[in-house]
């Protein structure tokens, strides 16, 4: 029970009439990359925005290494170590990838609205070590090539990564990414790929939801499979690949065609 | 060079106003305008700063202006106070208005977000009109005495400028910093700055009690120098044409409001009659609106932005320039 771990425990969340978890449970733990799978509608989503503040269950807990956060407002939960990237980037275009690092610093910063407004000495200061952990960012997850040009020229894989970066810049413990994957050639899966699989092992709990299943295969120790809201499969990606429930309701087709 | 660069707009600025200082005086009609241009470039930028920035769009800037105005007045006629003492008053009561307007409005949509900034301007000046103990009502507060050591109008056109060079200046550190940017990201998706872990509501009230304040400082200049005020001097009329002079210049650039308002005035100056005004200026909003939807500090920046990047092109393109005479007949 005890140790860091962020963990979702029995989370039941209803929209009007309609269930979308009913006692769903994940933890994601540091230096692990722990897959969510599910058709869509299976509730991955739900749960994912759960766990990020950005729905509140109607019952059921959220857990930050054993303190309660649930109910608690995103930007709460991003400053508490939780980061988040969004299916659809949700990123300024206009701005260069080292802008939307710096963005990413947000919560690290100290000095007031006042004092920046005044121009104050200490906030002037700040700014500028601002820039500098700005750069060791880019540095760090190899972006310096291409970190000031626009966002809009940048490839879609580039792109997530900008993403991932901005996400993690102000020292998440934990990162969930929504289909990182998608839009992506296979080569830039690749290199995504190395990325994520660096981060966890720099002792970042990161939650993968994807409808890639080889991404999940290269990537996950442990993969929890969502159908209806509910967990039908905990365990390892060849596990839940050989298990007939999760063959039959999610891989199906995929499977059938991997086999022959 | 950096130093330019974090502080360029305002250097401009200093620029700008020391010209308006030195040749306004030269003519008694045009300092009145350029006068009342400053005054109007100090709510402007309050406007510039809340749509420009962060995507609120205020409707009450004129109204916080108002407040200021009616503070310095009943605080000068009535108590007696000097105008210096009335200050800090007539910035912090439309601060905290305009911070608690902020808590009220953030949530709600663009366009529910200028009507509730409206009808709180509406109704702040049906106060006025109706309170006829503190405000004078319809006939308002005359004989305001000028600001002591300003009572020349050439000296209190530098007054002015000060101000609105002080403007510029804090407008341009809080652009430079982080809250700055976080502003920035709230206008572009506030679902974004959650992820980012920015408090979107404490920071657009911060940002709204700086506006306020800065439409607040407008508001006591204008008191101070038109010596009256009444329920019709700042009105709504006066928040509208704000808001459009910021758009004009373009409200997403610091300069943007200074622009549109020395452009607005001036040329209003030469229009045949005040009834044309309004003429005038919708017609500019949508000129601006079809040729230039970011103003026209955004349209420059545009045409800068294409010349910088056909510049390398063109050195590029040096190695092969028979290649390049074909292509372009």
């Amino acid at each position: 029970m005890s140790g860091p771990v962020l963990s979702a425990r029995d989370i039941r969340m209803v929209f009007g009439g309609v269930v979308a978890l009913e006692g769903a449970s994940i933890d994601v733990k540091p230096g692990r990359v722990c897959g969510l799978i599910g058709r869509n509608g299976s509730g991955k989503s739900t749960l994912f925005n759960c766990l990020t503040g950005f729905l509140k269950a109607t019952s059921g807990q959220v857990l930050l290494d054993g303190k309660d956060i649930t109910g608690h407002a995103p930007h709460e939960v991003m400053r508490a170590g939780v980061a988040r990237t969004f299916q659809t980037p949700r990123i300024d275009f206009q701005t260069t990838a080292r802008d939307a690092v710096l963005c990413g610093l947000y919560p690290q910063v100290k000095h007031g609205f006042l004092s920046s407004l005044l121009g104050l000495g200490a906030a002037r200061r700040e700014e500028r070590q601002l820039h500098a952990r700005a750069d060791a960012v880019v540095g760090r997850m190899h972006m310096d090539d291409w970190a000031s040009s626009q966002i809009s020229k940048l490839s879609m894989g580039r792109v997530r990564s900008v993403e991932v970066a901005r996400a993690i810049a102000a020292d998440a413990r934990y990162l969930l990414l929504d289909e990182p994957a998608a839009g992506i050639g296979r080569d830039e899966m690749k290199v995504l790929a190395a990325e994520i699989r660096g981060l966890a092992d720099r002792g970042i709990g990161v939650l993968l939801v994807e409808h890639n299943f080889p991404l999940i295969r290269m990537l996950c120790e442990e993969v929890t499979v969502l159908d209806a809201g509910a967990v039908i499969f905990r365990g390892t990606a060849e596990g839940a690949r050989q298990d007939e429930r999760v063959k039959q309701l999610y891989l199906g087709a995929a499977a059938a065609g991997e086999a022959a | 060079m950096n130093f330019a660069g974090r502080r360029r707009n305002t250097l401009i600025m200093i620029a700008v106003a020391a010209l308006a200082c030195a040749l306004a005086p030269l003519s008694a009609t045009w300092l009145d305008t350029v006068i009342l241009t400053g005054v109007f470039a100090l709510i402007s930028l309050s406007c510039g700063l809340s749509f420009g920035q962060a995507g609120i769009l205020s409707m009450a800037q004129g109204g916080f202006a108002a407040i200021a105005a009616y503070t310095t007045a009943i605080l000068a006629t009535r108590f007696g106070l000097s105008a210096w003492a009335s200050l800090a008053l007539a910035m912090f009561l439309p601060a905290v208005l305009a911070w608690g307007l902020a808590r009220m409005v953030t949530r709600m949509p663009e366009l529910a977000t200028a009507l509730a900034t409206l009808a709180l301007a509406t109704l702040l000046e049906v106060v006025a009109r109706s309170w006829d103990k503190v405000t004078g009502g319809f006939v308002g507060i005359a004989g305001i005495p000028p600001v002591a050591g300003f009572e020349v109008a050439w000296r209190f056109n530098i007054l002015v400028w000060v101000f609105v060079v002080l403007a510029v200046m804090f407008y341009e550190n809080l652009m430079n910093s982080a809250h700055g940017r976080a502003l920035n990201i709230v206008r572009h998706d506030r679902t974004r700055a959650m992820a980012d872990g920015i408090a979107v509501a404490p920071l657009l009230s911060s940002m709204l009690a700086t506006a306020g304040a800065m439409a607040g400082a407008g508001g006591w200049l204008y008191a101070h120098y038109i010596t009256y005020m009444s329920p019709q001097s700042l009105d709504i009329h006066v928040s509208i044409t704000a808001l459009l002079m910021a758009v004009v210049g373009g409200a997403g650039y610091i300069l943007g409001p200074v622009l549109g308002t020395f452009l607005l005035s001036l040329l209003g100056k030469f229009l045949p009659a005040q009834e044309a005004q309004g003429l005038f200026y919708g017609g500019a909003l949508i000129v601006i609106l079809v040729v230039a939807p970011q103003g026209i500090l955004g349209w420059i920046d545009r045409l800068m932005n294409r010349e910088r990047t056909r510049a390398p092109q063109r050195r590029a393109g040096q190695d092969e320039p028979r290649a390049a005479a074909k292509v372009a007949p």
